[in-house]
């Protein structure tokens, strides 16, 4: 039995993240992601390549979305409703409750913004919501005969999940966007050891390695703490979900603990809505918050308020949160107006910014002039932080997920093409794994564990139920080139248990395979030659 | 109990069990329904059963639970549980039988119970052990690992190196097990055995304690939050690692090879190449963990961890300080802590890097926080001045938002300025100009500031002679505070201390910034009758010495005489200064405030001691004589103590009072023998002590031989006669009273009265020392080279032997009789005259080699003889204590006694 792994999206790129993968005639595809890059075609990843006979409900058994991010989910509703797919979509609860606001959201600023024409309509989002089955972390689910998934938590966003899939014996995991170290809000993410033919892994950070977090914060909230002593205004734009609550739940820790009075906005918007989901999905954040929520709910910010437009020029420190992140426009850019004027202020940017943006432009060297438009120029005196938050694993997350499952296979997805080789090549050399990094529209074909299903004989079950271990001197040959010998030199002692080895699998013509126990096996031989 | 005979092949329901136990536990159930129950007990499989009995045999160790009646392994199962639990030998065989039964719970309790609680042959159950390590289930897996970790706990130990290494090797293979019990145990395998295993070679210690060091952090990433927990727990027991590896664990990044040092030798660098990967990143990993148990394991392990190398210590250090922002405060006091060990140990480097969240915690909103905050500032040494100047800034800081904190924050203070004087100095003319414009000025000021300021400014000086550039007003107005500030200096001297000190202070004009040169002595210290502190009411009088100190101030000032000071001057001054304070203390050793007094008294012996020490030029001999002179006035006090009527002299008391006089006696005789070069006015101040001593003594007769002192008085006082006669000075009330009582006794003693010479006691006062001129110390130095407890000297037992001994003598007249004094353990005293004639040098340092003979040597393998030299008493003229062959008078010792070890020569 093979495994067979057709990337469709997000194969040596970020974006559009799209796999299908065929196990014994099943058919999972693992997100359905659109690219936020391109305007065109490429937006989509290719879905004629899963069925030439453009019959998608035969063609797949179920679509799985790890999480709510627009690069895994954006295609679902043109998926579902334009091209019609009807079989069963998996996502966890989060995921279902906030895919719809996403796609909602993507949809106005496209048609509404852009003025473009319009992919999918509200109605679709909501019919598509429909075709979703929520599952819980750890929850078995039998999507058909023979094929089980289970998610276990991911980190990266809130409901993010890696999925687990079986068909017959040919176990795998899709571990979609995931963190290794946990942040304010989320925790690190959590799989149980198992026994794996294949993993498909993100590789955004395929060879940046971070250091601590801790350093990360430090220096924000030195930064911030800074401003504000100063008097200054402090803007981050942020997306409304994720990234807003983390920076806010370490301010109000740091508020709280050094007593400060400095009032911490939110803009209207998103923002103040997506604060209500967490506090309602809190099961799916971190620890420390799962275990004091009884008491404070770690969203109930005390020292956040809401944001007027009125309050841009109103004198006196303060630290605002603002969407869209990026300062990709809108009220972000705004404040940033009227803000950025004053060495006082400081604009902290945590994280990412996609070429094009002001936020790009400020994080290049040259920044103290910003052209917003043709005809507006921005004197930028302010100071300027960058932070290095992410919620994305670096390579060493991705290495130690990898060491810790030990699957047969592997492979990358969601990463740049040149980082992803050297990646994989580290994962062959360091880990000894096979590994992959197919691009766009390539199969990559796996053998996968096949397992034969035998009789067994009372007396060999009888003997695997008692110990029967022995100890073995032996002197370990393969260790004496090297010069650390001289400990080898005693012969090691080492424990062996031979109640399995003990089996002998016996195929007879038109009989089911059986395992008898050795002793047995003269006996059964003598027998037929008595027969005979 | 029939029904249930009949059911023994199904195991019984809880319930069943339920009532069994409480029969099994109830002291009154028939004897015959608790061996039925037993019985059906023992040939139930279930480990309910078992755990039953066992709770049993605990509970009611008079049950008898040993009748063998089935030989099935069930049967025994229950026996040996029963056995075990009451602490008796486990027989082998019999563990064997049960460890490789067919019930699988049974196995399983047993092994997890193994390594700790039974006796049995360490070979065979190690080897059990071992072997189910490779058990199919988990969870019997992860009961023999237990029982590997439960034998290791309980300080078993194996000689078999062989069977050890195979123990961790095996651990080491079950730490990638699937079962997170498994690995959880695994884990503590490593860490045990491992440790075992190291400890077994010393040559490859340091090889086994990389592995295990690699091995635990190589689980900082495992799934499971106990598995973490666990292994961060096991570094802490870490006794090496090298330092590249303890690096490594704080760094994601796998350091090249090309960074090996080349002095770690192959061996190392190849080892830590294969353990790199492992190791990188561990500890930042598990500081940034999701869950604090792990971050506070890590916290704890970084104790242990920051104490085998400094350079990690500087690199950890970083990642400490950014856990104090972590949002637990479990895990942000628990790396306040292990900062503190640090500080302890000298391996907290601070840096400018480190401060704002080092200090940032001394204002945080947790009371523990902050404090435990202050506990790191009061031990920590600050390198840099700019360390120092933010941390007094931020303590101010905290002291504004923090009122209720203040009596630690001063306390606080008072440390940081005790070990940093060198920065109070060059941040004191700030500190001062703060001070003396809020105090003196009309602006509002905040006490509490200028309390702190005040206490940060004189703490540096306090213990130290050298104000340096404090200007000594900041003592006097420190003496403002004093009610305030005393609290914070409380470890190292109590409030009437601190108000001495910070008055002798304010005297001082060593302050060079304002150019007062210091005048002639007499001036400097003033021989303040009068003045000296009282020592019970300190408000009222403090402000009043204020006064008094601000003025004599101006007073130096104006006069500006310029004369070069000696050190001898200084000395003087000291001294005089110390003594000076010691006649106001006899009216409280009177009235009986004896521990008020001893106490100022063992202060002023510390001040005395840390003056001279910082005076640097070292007169010994002068410090030798004031710190005798306040033993003396102690010893004083303490008789004085026993004599007063109200405590009575209880019956338990004499022997007590009779050795304080007998030390009182000897330090007086040694007083007055020991230092040579008193003026007549010094000789009679010794003399009268030396009188009251004799006085005492008389009149408590049951003391001692009235007779014998008394003509030692009576001689001594006719000493005080001329000395009075040729200097035409006074004698005092006590002398006279004395006279009077002398005059009255028959030198024989017959009409003697005790009481009279009680009533004479109450007529003394004592006098103040006034010390003139340079008086030298009587000592000697004596070494018995090339003997010591392990090359004894041979003797050969009734003949004599001879002990070199090489002797200094310093500032001996020549008119002196030198005795060597040789004591054995039973009390035996041989004396050995040293003549001076032998000696070179001059009077001050003389050098001598002696050869003495010892004569009596017993028959015994080994002799400790104690050798001193000792002067005789020349002022006592009274008929000598008369020993054959010793010395005439009493001696006073000159030196400490020396051991001397003889062992017999062997007849082979």
């Amino acid at each position: 039995m093979a495994i067979e792994t057709l990337v469709l999206g997000a194969g040596q790129e970020v974006g559009k993240s799209c796999v299908v993968v065929t196990i014994n005639a099943k058919r999972i595809m693992f997100d359905c992601g659109m690219h936020m890059g391109y305007l065109d075609h490429r937006r989509y990843p290719d879905f004629t390549r899963i069925s030439p006979s453009r019959d998608l409900n035969s063609a797949l058994s179920c679509i799985i979305i790890t999480h709510f991010h627009l690069d895994h989910v954006g295609a679902l509703a043109y998926f579902t409703e334009v091209l019609g797919y009807n079989g069963p979509v998996y996502m966890t609860y989060p995921t279902k409750a906030l895919a719809p606001l996403m796609l909602e959201d993507y949809r106005k600023v496209m048609v509404d913004r852009r003025g473009e024409e319009e992919l999918f309509s509200s109605d679709q989002i909501a019919e598509c919501m429909k075709k979703v089955i929520a599952v819980d972390l750890r929850q078995t689910v039998q999507v058909e005969k023979d094929l089980q998934i289970r998610a276990y938590y991911a980190g990266h966003v809130i409901g993010a999940a890696m999925f687990y899939a079986k068909v017959g014996d040919a176990e795998m995991v899709y571990t979609g966007d995931y963190n290794m170290t946990p942040d304010r809000h989320l925790g690190a993410a959590q799989i149980d050891r198992l026994r794996l033919d294949l993993l498909i892994t993100e590789s955004t950070y395929a060879t940046t390695i971070r250091d601590s977090r801790y350093a990360r914060e430090r220096e924000f909230l030195k930064a911030v703490h800074k401003c504000v002593s100063c008097g200054g205004k402090v803007l981050i734009p942020t997306f409304a979900l994720g990234r807003a609550q983390e920076l806010c739940i370490l301010l109000e820790d740091y508020w709280e603990r050094m007593n400060l009075k400095v009032p911490i906005y939110f803009s209207a918007g998103l923002t103040i809505q997506a604060n209500a989901y967490y506090k309602m999905l809190i099961r799916w954040t971190r620890q420390k918050i799962k275990d004091t929520y009884s008491k404070h709910n770690a969203f109930d910010f005390k020292n956040v308020q809401k944001f007027e437009r009125s309050m841009i020029d109103a004198p006196g420190p303060c630290v605002l949160f603002a969407t869209p992140g990026m300062l990709s426009g809108g009220f972000s850019v705004e404040v940033f107006k009227h803000w950025a004027v004053s060495e006082n202020n400081l604009v902290s940017l945590p994280g990412y910014c996609v070429p094009g943006t002001i936020g790009h432009k400020l994080m290049s060297d040259k920044h103290d002039k910003v052209d917003l438009d043709p005809n507006t120029k921005i004197d930028v005196r302010c100071q300027i932080h960058q932070l290095a938050f992410s919620p994305h694993t670096d390579s060493k997350g991705i290495m130690d997920l990898v060491n810790f499952l030990s699957p047969k296979h592997v492979i990358l997805v969601h990463g740049e093409k040149h980082k992803m080789a050297s990646l994989k090549e580290k994962i062959h050399s360091e880990l000894g794994i096979q590994c992959y990094d197919p691009a766009n529209n390539e199969t990559v074909t796996i053998p996968s564990a096949n397992y034969v299903y035998a009789e067994t004989s009372d007396t060999f079950i009888r003997s695997c139920l008692s110990p029967n271990f022995t100890f073995q001197k032996c002197s370990s040959v393969d260790l004496c080139n090297s010069t650390t010998v001289d400990r080898n030199l005693m012969p090691e002692l080492q424990v062996e248990d031979e109640r399995v080895a003990e089996g002998v699998l016996v195929l007879e013509k038109g009989k089911k395979a059986k395992i008898v126990h050795q002793d047995e096996l003269l006996l059964m031989l003598e027998e037929q030659k008595h027969d005979a | 109990m029939a029904e249930q005979n009949d059911t023994s092949e199904q195991p019984l329901s809880l319930r069943t069990l339920c009532t069994m136990r409480s029969l099994l536990l109830h002291p009154s159930t028939p004897q015959h329904t608790v061996s039925s129950i037993l019985e059906t007990l023992a040939r139930s499989p279930s480990h309910h059963a078992l755990k039953l009995l066992s709770d049993a045999a605990a509970l009611r160790p008079d049950l008898a639970l040993s009748p063998p009646l089935l030989p099935s392994p069930q049967r025994l199962a229950v026996e040996a549980l029963a056995i075990s639990l009451t602490r008796l030998n486990l027989d082998d065989t019999r563990f064997a039988s049960l460890c490789f039964g067919a019930s699988v719970p049974v196995r399983a309790w047993m092994l997890r119970n193994a390594g700790a609680e039974f006796e049995v042959r360490h070979g065979l159950l190690l080897g059990v052990l071992l072997g189910f390590t490779k058990d199919p289930f988990p969870h019997v897996r992860a009961s023999a690992l237990e029982g590997l970790v439960g034998f290791c706990e309980r300080g078993g130990e194996s000689k078999d190196v062989g069977l050890v290494d195979a123990c961790y090797r095996r651990a080491v293979r079950l730490l990638r097990d699937v079962d997170p019990s498994v690995r959880f145990s695994a884990v503590r395998v490593v860490a045990s055995w491992g440790l075992m295993l190291a400890a077994s070679n010393s040559d490859m210690k340091a090889y086994w304690s990389n592995d295990i060091f690699a091995k635990l952090c190589s689980m900082a990433r495992d799934m499971n939050m106990k598995v973490r927990v666990e292994a961060f727990s096991g570094l802490r027991k870490m006794e090496m690692v090298s330092e590249d590896l303890l690096l490594q664990s704080l760094s994601k990044r796998v350091s090249g090879h090309g960074k090996q040092k080349e002095t770690l030798g192959q061996r190392t660098s190849e080892q830590f190449v294969m353990l790199a990967t492992n190791v990188a990143g561990a500890l930042v990993h598990g500081l940034e963990d999701e869950f604090f148990e792990v971050r506070k394991s890590v916290c704890e392990s970084l104790r242990t961890l920051t104490s085998l190398s400094s350079e990690f210590a500087r690199k950890a250090l970083d990642s400490l300080m950014d856990v104090l922002n972590d949002e637990s405060e479990v895990v942000r006091l628990q790396s306040l802590e292990t900062l503190h060990h640090m500080a302890i140990n000298g391996r907290l480097k601070l840096l400018e890097k480190h401060l704002h969240m080092f200090l940032g915690a001394l204002v945080d909103n947790n009371w523990d926080v902050r404090y435990t905050d202050r506990k790191i500032l009061k031990v920590v040494k600050l390198n840099y001045l700019t360390l120092f100047k933010s941390s007094v800034d931020s303590l101010l800081g905290s002291l504004d938002s923090y009122p209720q904190d203040e009596a630690d924050v001063f306390s606080t203070f008072s440390h940081l300025g005790r070990n940093h004087k060198k920065f109070v100095s060059l941040i004191i003319k700030d500190m001062f100009e703060e001070v003396e414009t809020a105090l003196e000025g009309n602006v509002e000021f905040n006490s509490a500031r200028i309390a702190a300021l005040l206490i940060l400014s004189i703490s540096a000086a306090l213990l130290n002679a050298d104000v340096g550039r404090i200007p000594p007003v900041m003592f006097s107005y420190a003496v403002t505070f004093l009610g305030r500030i005393y609290n914070a200096f409380s470890d190292i001297m109590d409030r009437d201390a601190l108000l001495a000190c910070l008055c002798e202070k304010s005297r001082s004009t060593e302050y060079s910034a304002t150019n007062i040169n210091p005048g002639e002595g007499e001036q400097q210290f003033p021989l303040f009758e009068g003045d000296a502190p009282n020592f019970a009411s300190n408000e009222v009088i403090g402000s009043k010495i204020d006064s008094h100190i601000t003025r004599e101030q101006k007073e130096v000032a104006n006069d500006q005489v310029e004369q070069q000071q000696s050190v001898y001057n200084e000395v003087t001054n000291l001294i005089n200064y110390i003594l000076a304070k010691l006649p106001d203390m006899w009216p409280r050793i009177q009235s009986g405030h004896t521990n008020e007094v001893l106490r100022s008294l063992r202060c002023l012996k510390e001040l005395t001691t840390m003056k001279f020490d910082s005076l640097g030029s070292g007169d010994a001999d002068a410090l030798a004589f004031t710190l005798l002179y306040l033993r003396i006035i102690e010893l004083l006090a303490e008789v004085w103590n026993n004599l007063l009527p109200a405590k009575g002299l209880c019956y338990q008391g004499i022997g007590k009072l009779e050795f304080k006089l007998g030390k009182l006696d000897r330090r007086v005789k040694e007083l007055m023998s020991r230092f040579i070069g008193f003026s007549a006015e010094e000789e009679l101040n010794v003399l009268e002590l030396m009188l009251l001593t004799y006085t005492l003594r008389i009149s408590k007769e049951e003391i001692s031989c009235i007779n014998h002192t008394l003509k030692r008085l009576s001689s001594l006082y006719l000493r005080v006669e001329s000395i009075l006669k040729e200097s035409s000075a006074l004698p005092s009330n006590f002398l006279v009273e004395l006279g009077k009582v002398l005059s009255s006794t028959s030198i024989n003693g017959a009409s003697c009265s005790p009481l009279q010479f009680e009533a004479c006691l109450k007529f003394f006062s004592l006098k103040q020392f006034v010390f003139h001129g340079p008086i030298k110390h009587v000592k000697a130095e004596l070494s018995v080279p090339n003997i010591d407890f392990e090359h004894p000297l041979p003797f050969v037992s009734g003949l004599p032997v001879g002990i070199q001994c090489e002797i200094t003598l310093h500032n001996i007249l020549s008119e002196s009789r030198l005795w060597l004094r040789m004591t054995l353990d039973d009390g035996f005293i041989q004396y050995f005259f040293l003549d001076l004639d032998c000696s070179e040098g001059s009077e001050e340092v003389r050098k001598c080699t002696f050869v003495a003979p010892f004569y009596r040597t017993a028959e015994a393998d080994c002799l400790i003889l104690k050798v001193c030299i000792g002067s005789e008493c020349l002022f006592e003229n009274v008929s000598p204590v008369q020993r054959f062959g010793g010395p005439k008078r009493e001696l006073v010792l000159l030196c400490n006694e020396k051991q001397v070890y003889l062992s017999k020569v062997s007849k082979a």
